[in-house]
């Protein structure tokens, strides 16, 4: 049983797709969000994703390793708890941190 | 509710829960478990969810009921058959016991309290004897009515018999040092054994001797004779018969000195413990047969080295005291008497004086010879010599004694081949000696000597037919001393040491000497001696003597034989000249003239009339002579060399000693004047040249009356004073000695011709190499000049050299006639008694020494330092050689090792093991050793002395006591030190909560040694809920008695504790238990309930210093609430109990009051000095805070009373173990998430801490992989006041980061440097640890 984790992608009133992640990301279930982050990339098109980490309480460094390859084309919104994580490993440029 | 399953009122109950459910409830009082009213099926809920082992019975019929900690502790071969039954049933056997209780309990409703209660249960298959520690309390249904009860209960079999044993081990081991014989030894192990019959219903003792075995002791029941098969334990093996064990007494290095046959109790089962102490007690009776054993052979030869050395000390100082003086004295008149040539009858008499003084000469030398020999002073010098020719010499010498007693006499003496090497003087006394002893017990028959060449050796032997001695006697023939007695002999006379010289002598020439006798027959000695010089010291060889007379010493030996013959008249031999007929001796008078021939016509003329003359050439030989020996008259001319005769008056008036002896002046010089003169010096008399000789003889005698008229009283004095057995000496104001008596003479060797004495007096010790000596002597000369008397005893040293001791005594009185102040003093001689003394203070100090000691090591360094002081050496060694390894060296300033010593150091100390067993060994290079038994092997003693400083007889004397001594303390010690090691294996047992939960660290110190034991204790108990019981309590007292009560107190505390999980509650119930238990009065308690989750406290305080609370800020708190007065003191209000919250990281502290209590410093002063050290220590962990706080606050000199330390800081450290899975990621998060919320730290930190964990998990969970599915990952967290640490560990190896291949890789590291303050990781063959360290930002 891999960590509990959920997705869902929507389009922002500006039009950009959204991927709204809930729970914890680590090495046992990086593969789903993988997952999910190539099909809001491919429905993007060549649109930016946002992906929208503000409901994710915990995310390591597998995690992680699924955005760097997507860096061009992903922002990131994540809570103040993320926030020093994101910013160790140099995402700081492509965040938003909302409270 | 009430139609409830039965499966569903034991649920939870696991096996037992299943098969009470399996049991018939319909057919118990009780009816179907559905139907049950509430509080029975609560009470059954509690029951069964309980750890601790608990029964209840519910109902008419009581019926039973049981939780699974009941049934494995307790419940046995019972269990499943007694559920549900009646507990009268299922207790039948104890049911006399335990059914008025429970009674009790029915009808009041008050709960019982029963400690260590013996009960024999059959849960076995036999009954056994176990105890237990229980409570019952009333059990009521939903109405409130009485109707069963609970019984908590804890077993305390295993403890209650430990400690029975225990103390019989340890009364086995005590060590009464009045028993000194076997016999003694078993009848006080006997008592011990028998003390304890429920583990020894009976014991018997054997000891194998040469027949068989034997009965030594017997304790307890009555047993039939029988015989025990011996084969087992001859052999070192235990084997048990029926309900008997026959256990061995094993001899180190031996077989066993006999068996123990250990009856067995009957209701306990044969285990290894029970077992394991029938060998330990075995053990003790067997060490202490060792013990005394060798006691009393160790005794015996100390008794007999003594005995030895009494006898001879005695004899010589008997000897050389009494006898050799008188001895001179009585030989120098006799021959002057027999130079004059006195008359048949006379000279009839002189001769048998003159005969007794020889042997009596011969025997005093004979005695000096042995003293001479035993010193090593004995200086032989061997010289080729004709053996037959010597022999045949002596031999010689007998012929005509030999022939005078009717006997035959065979010399038989052919000439050897070779030379043989002998000490003339020597060789001499053996022939001599031998042929004496011959004829005096010979009566028929004849004397036989031989000479023979045998082999290498030659063979000499002297045969006689006489009385022979008795073949028991053989064995003791050379022994000093002995003599045989009721043998047919020529004299009563002899000391029975001529043999035993013999025996010396021969055996300084390399040689031996034998004696065959029958009875009636005869006896022959045969002595050996080999050709050559390679067998003797090549330093005593000297080259042949000049014209060997072999008889110089013979006189003596044969004028003794003659005089056993009949009709002794041989005198001749001595042939006196010519000598005139004298008138009887009238007076002594001292002749001085310078003119020989006037002096022999004066000595001449006064012999005549019957004087005793002796005649000097001048003034000077004249005062010397007077001082000798003080004549009653002397005659003296004026004019002569030196100093002529008024200065030789004027010299005798003015000492005391020669003031009154008369004189009487001869001179040329006529007239008035020169008369006067002379009579104004102090003359008596004065004649002038030529004299008459009438006229001289005339005033000659008319002196001497008139001089005897005079000094009669003087002469008394002198007798008086040369009588006494004391010294005694006079010494003017400046402390010079002017007058001395003869036992002054005799003690110090020093005469009357050499006064007066001035100090420094010559019998001082000298200063350079006794200092010791000197002072103690310079110390008395000022007492004795100083003081109008006293008396002093100080070393002194004999004219010859050898140091006596004198104790001494003086008054000061004034000369009545010159009015002058002079000492007089008495002294003599307490050489032995001072030795005795010394010996007696040495062997009491080294008793006391091994008594103190509670080591080998330490016993043996404090010994060496008390040799190094009683003979003020430089250096004291001791070597033990255990046969396979280096010899262990002890020094007396902790010295090198034994690699370390000088080579010739390591040599010395390798010979004297070589030596016998305790005999002495001095040298001249200054020093002395011994070797004697030390438990691990020989030990090799050697004390270094001061250059100069000799190691006398009395010195080794008391070295080898000493060492016997030494010998058997460490022996004792030694075997204290393994009972005490089987003891505290035992202690340890009763002590402490074998596991501490997590977060806590606990210290004890006791303050008797070497208990490990006190009246302090600590105590954690796992509650129900996770909660921790914490209890910390002091008795009053230390030492075994209190440990004991302790023992009782905490394992009360802790059943009432899981009874009541209330602080209060559980003192208040102590209380009652307490007022029971003597000793417990009055002891403190802490009692505490923590929730390690909340760090909730509930406390209560009978009496008990308060805990204290350090924040991990520095904040104190004192948990000073919940006071109450120690237990078993009245307490009208009750015990109060108060509540308080640990914050996080925070430590908490109990302690007892010997951590904190100083001595003249109020109790607040400790309580605040330990506080500081553990606010100063909060950023520690846990462990080595307790540490710090035990070192910082020990006393100087070490704590004074029992100490017991509890810490624990909330929380308590978080430990994880888990599969090496991802999947197990997230509850791991979950669990550390909480344990850091507990430990209050902020979210920012806690998140850094979160993610840093995960990555190290994470990259555990990779090599957990790689090594297979069995790889687990453990991860430990803990607090300080400021820092978290993380351990995460796992089996496998990293992989070395390299992003540059793989970007996206090997972040996880960089991640865990960037959030934490401080990681490593170290990689090893068992795994990799990554320890995370983050400071806590206050």
């Amino acid at each position: 049983m891999s960590t509990e984790l959920t997705f869902a992608t929507v389009q922002d009133p500006d039009g950009a797709t959204v991927l709204s992640a809930a729970g914890e990301i680590d090495m046992s279930n990086a593969a789903e969000f993988s997952a999910a982050l190539d099909g809001a990339l491919a429905e993007a098109g060549d649109a930016p994703v946002v992906v929208d980490l503000t409901k994710v309480d915990y995310i390591d460094s597998a995690g992680l390793a699924v955005v760097f390859p997507h860096i061009d084309r992903v922002r990131l919104v994540a809570s103040e708890v993320l926030a020093p994580v994101l910013t160790v490993v140099g995402l700081d440029d492509v965040m938003t941190v909302r409270a | 509710m009430s139609n409830a399953s039965a499966a569903e009122v034991f649920a939870g109950g696991g096996e037992v829960g299943h098969d009470l459910a399996a049991v018939e409830w319909e057919s118990t009082p009780l009816g179907a478990p559905g139907q049950w009213p509430q509080s029975l099926r609560t009470a059954v809920s509690i029951l069964l969810s309980s750890r601790f082992p608990m029964w209840m019975a519910w109902g008419p019929e009581l019926t039973f009921f049981c939780n699974a900690a009941y049934r494995r502790d307790t419940l046995g071969r019972k269990y499943p058959w007694a559920l549900g039954r009646p507990a009268s049933e299922v207790w039948a056997e104890i049911w006399d016991d335990i059914g008025p209780r429970i009674e009790t309990v029915l009808s009041t409703g008050q709960a019982t309290w029963d400690e260590a209660l013996l009960l024999f249960v059959e849960r076995s298959g036999y009954p056994e004897e176990s105890y237990h520690t229980f409570s019952y309390s009333p059990l009521r249904d939903d109405d409130g009515d009485l109707v069963g009860m609970l019984c908590v209960v804890s077993e305390v079999t295993e403890r209650v018999i430990g400690e029975r044993r225990m103390a019989t081990l340890r009364d086995l081991g005590s060590d009464p040092s009045a028993i000194r014989t076997e016999q003694q030894m078993l009848t006080f192990a006997a008592a011990q054994l028998d003390r304890n019959r429920q583990d020894l219903p009976f014991t018997l003792i054997y000891l194998f001797t040469e027949g068989g075995v034997e009965l030594a002791a017997a304790t307890g029941a009555e047993q039939e004779e029988r015989e025990w098969p011996t084969a087992a334990v001859t052999r070192g093996e235990t084997q048990q018969i029926g309900q008997a064990l026959l256990v061995p007494l094993l001899q180190q290095g031996g077989s066993p000195y006999g068996f123990m046959v250990a009856g067995l109790n009957e209701f306990r089962a044969l285990d290894d413990g029970y077992r394991g102490f029938i060998e330990l007690a075995a053990g003790h009776v067997a060490a202490g047969i060792a013990s005394a054993r060798s006691y009393e052979a160790q005794q015996r030869r100390a008794e007999e080295l003594a005995e030895l050395d009494r006898a001879k000390t005695a004899f010589f100082s008997n000897i050389s005291h009494e006898f050799r003086t008188p001895l001179t004295l009585i030989m120098g008149p006799v021959e002057d008497l027999l130079d004059r040539g006195p008359d048949g009858q006379t000279r009839a008499e002189l001769d048998v004086i003159q005969r007794n003084a020889l042997r009596l000469g011969k025997l005093v030398n004979t005695l000096l010879d042995f003293s001479r020999i035993e010193a090593g002073r004995m200086q032989a010098r061997y010289e080729p010599a004709d053996l037959a020719t010597a022999t045949a010499e002596l031999a010689s010498v007998f012929q005509s004694a030999v022939e005078r007693a009717g006997l035959t006499y065979k010399v038989d003496c052919p000439p050897l081949a070779q030379p043989v090497f002998l000490d003339r003087g020597m060789w001499e006394k053996i022939v001599l000696n031998l042929l004496s002893n011959a004829l005096k017990f010979t009566f028929t028959g004849g004397i036989s000597v031989t000479v023979r060449a045998e082999g290498d050796a030659a063979v000499v032997t002297v045969a006689d037919t006489g009385a022979g001695v008795p073949e028991a006697e053989i064995p003791r023939l050379f022994e000093r001393f002995h003599r045989i007695d009721n043998t047919q002999s020529r004299s009563n006379e002899g000391s029975g040491i001529g043999l035993a010289l013999v025996k010396e002598l021969v055996e300084l020439h390399g040689g031996t000497i034998t004696a065959d006798s029958t009875l009636g027959e005869g006896t022959t000695f045969t002595i050996r001696l080999r050709f050559g010089a390679e067998h003797l010291p090549p330093d005593a060889i000297v080259p042949v003597g000049k014209a060997a007379d072999w008889k110089a010493g013979a006189g003596p030996y044969v004028q003794e034989a003659l005089r056993w013959l009949p009709g002794d008249e041989n005198g001749d031999e001595n042939g006196g000249e010519n000598a005139v007929r004298t008138a009887p001796t009238k007076a002594r008078l001292l002749v001085a003239d310078d003119n020989a021939d006037m002096r022999d016509y004066l000595t001449r003329l006064l012999r005549s009339a019957g004087h005793a003359v002796e005649a000097v050439g001048d003034g000077q030989a004249a005062l010397e002579a007077a001082r000798v020996h003080n004549p009653d008259l002397i005659v003296s001319d004026v004019m002569m060399p030196r100093l002529d005769g008024l200065q030789l008056v004027a010299a005798l008036r003015a000492d005391p000693r020669t003031a009154g002896t008369p004189v009487l002046l001869l001179s040329a010089r006529a007239g008035q004047e020169a008369s006067i003169e002379g009579l104004e010096a102090g003359a008596d008399d004065y004649l002038v040249k030529p004299f008459s000789s009438a006229e001289l003889l005339a005033r000659v005698r008319a002196n001497v009356e008139l001089a005897r008229l005079r000094n009669h009283h003087a002469r008394w004095r002198t007798a008086l004073i040369d009588s006494l057995q004391e010294a005694f000496f006079v010494c003017d104001e400046d402390g010079a000695v002017i007058e001395i008596n003869s036992t002054f003479t005799d003690i110090l060797g020093y005469g009357p011709e050499g006064l007066p004495y001035p100090p420094v007096h010559p019998w001082w010790p000298d200063q350079e190499s006794d200092p010791d000596g000197y002072q103690q002597v310079a110390a008395a000369f000022a007492l004795l000049v100083d003081k109008t008397h006293g008396s002093y005893t100080i070393p002194v040293s004999h004219r010859d050299g050898h140091v006596l001791w004198v104790a001494a005594s003086f008054n000061q009185v004034r000369d009545p006639d010159s009015g002058r102040r002079v000492i007089v003093g008495t002294f003599r001689d307490v050489t032995a008694e001072h030795y005795a003394v010394q010996r007696e203070s040495a062997l009491a100090a080294l008793s006391v020494r091994l008594t103190e000691a509670d080591s080998l090591p330490g016993a043996l360094s404090s010994v060496l330092r008390d040799l190094r002081d009683l003979w003020q050496a430089t250096q004291v060694y001791a070597a033990v050689f255990t046969g396979d390894s280096t010899p262990a060296v002890t020094t007396t300033d902790g010295g090198p090792r034994w690699d370390e010593l000088p080579g010739h150091q390591r040599q010395i100390l390798a010979s004297v093991r070589d030596e016998a067993l305790l005999t002495p060994v001095a040298e001249r290079t200054g020093g002395a050793g011994i070797s004697l038994e030390h438990p691990n092997g020989t030990m090799a003693l050697w004390v270094q002395l001061a250059e100069n400083r000799p190691f006398t007889e009395q010195d080794q004397t008391l070295l080898a006591l000493l060492a016997g001594r030494l010998g058997q303390g460490l022996h004792r010690i030694h075997q204290i030190d393994q009972q005490r090691e089987t003891a505290l294996a035992l202690q340890r047992a009763i002590l402490g909560p074998a596991q501490l939960p997590a977060g806590f660290a606990v210290r004890y110190s006791p303050a008797t040694r070497p208990l490990k034991v006190g009246g302090d204790w600590y105590d954690t108990v796992a509650l129900p809920d996770e909660r921790i019981g914490i209890v910390v309590g002091d008795c009053v007292g230390h030492g075994l008695q209190a440990a004991t009560v302790m023992g009782q107190l905490r394992s009360a505390c802790r059943a009432l504790l899981l009874q009541n999980t209330d602080p209060a509650q559980t003192l208040t119930a102590l209380d009652r238990f307490a007022v029971q238990l003597p000793g417990a009065m009055c002891a403190t308690v802490f009692c505490g309930v923590l929730d390690p989750v909340t760090g909730d406290l509930a406390y209560a305080s009978a009496g008990h210093p308060p805990a204290v609370v350090t924040h991990p800020d520095g904040t104190l708190d004192l948990l000073d609430q919940g006071r109450s007065r120690p237990l078993g003191v009245h307490n009208p209000s009750g015990r109060p109990e108060a509540h308080y919250t640990v914050p996080s990281r925070a430590t908490l502290l109990l302690y007892t009051d010997g951590l904190v209590e100083r001595r003249r410093l109020p109790l607040t002063d400790g309580i605040g000095r330990v506080a500081v050290t553990v606010q100063q220590g909060r950023g520690a962990s846990i462990e080595d805070l307790a540490t710090e706080v035990m070192e910082s606050m020990t006393p100087d000199g070490g704590y004074d009373d029992d100490v017991a330390l509890l810490l624990y800081r909330q929380p308590g450290p978080l430990e994880l173990d888990f599969p090496a899975e991802s999947t197990r990621l997230a509850p791991v998060r979950s669990a550390l998430r909480g344990w850091l919320a507990r430990a209050g730290i902020d979210p920012t930190t806690a998140q850094n801490v979160l993610v840093a964990a995960g990555e190290a998990c994470a990259n555990a969970i990779e090599h957990g992989h790689r090594h297979g599915p069995a790889g687990r990952i453990r991860l430990i967290a803990t607090a300080t006041a400021d820092y978290l640490r993380l351990t995460v560990t796992d089996s496998g190896r990293w992989k070395t980061p390299r992003p540059a291949e793989n970007p996206h890789r090997g972040r996880g590291l960089t991640l865990m440097r960037a959030l934490m303050t401080e990681v490593t990781v170290t990689t090893g063959a068992a795994g990799t640890v990554v320890g995370l360290q983050a400071r806590i930002p206050q």
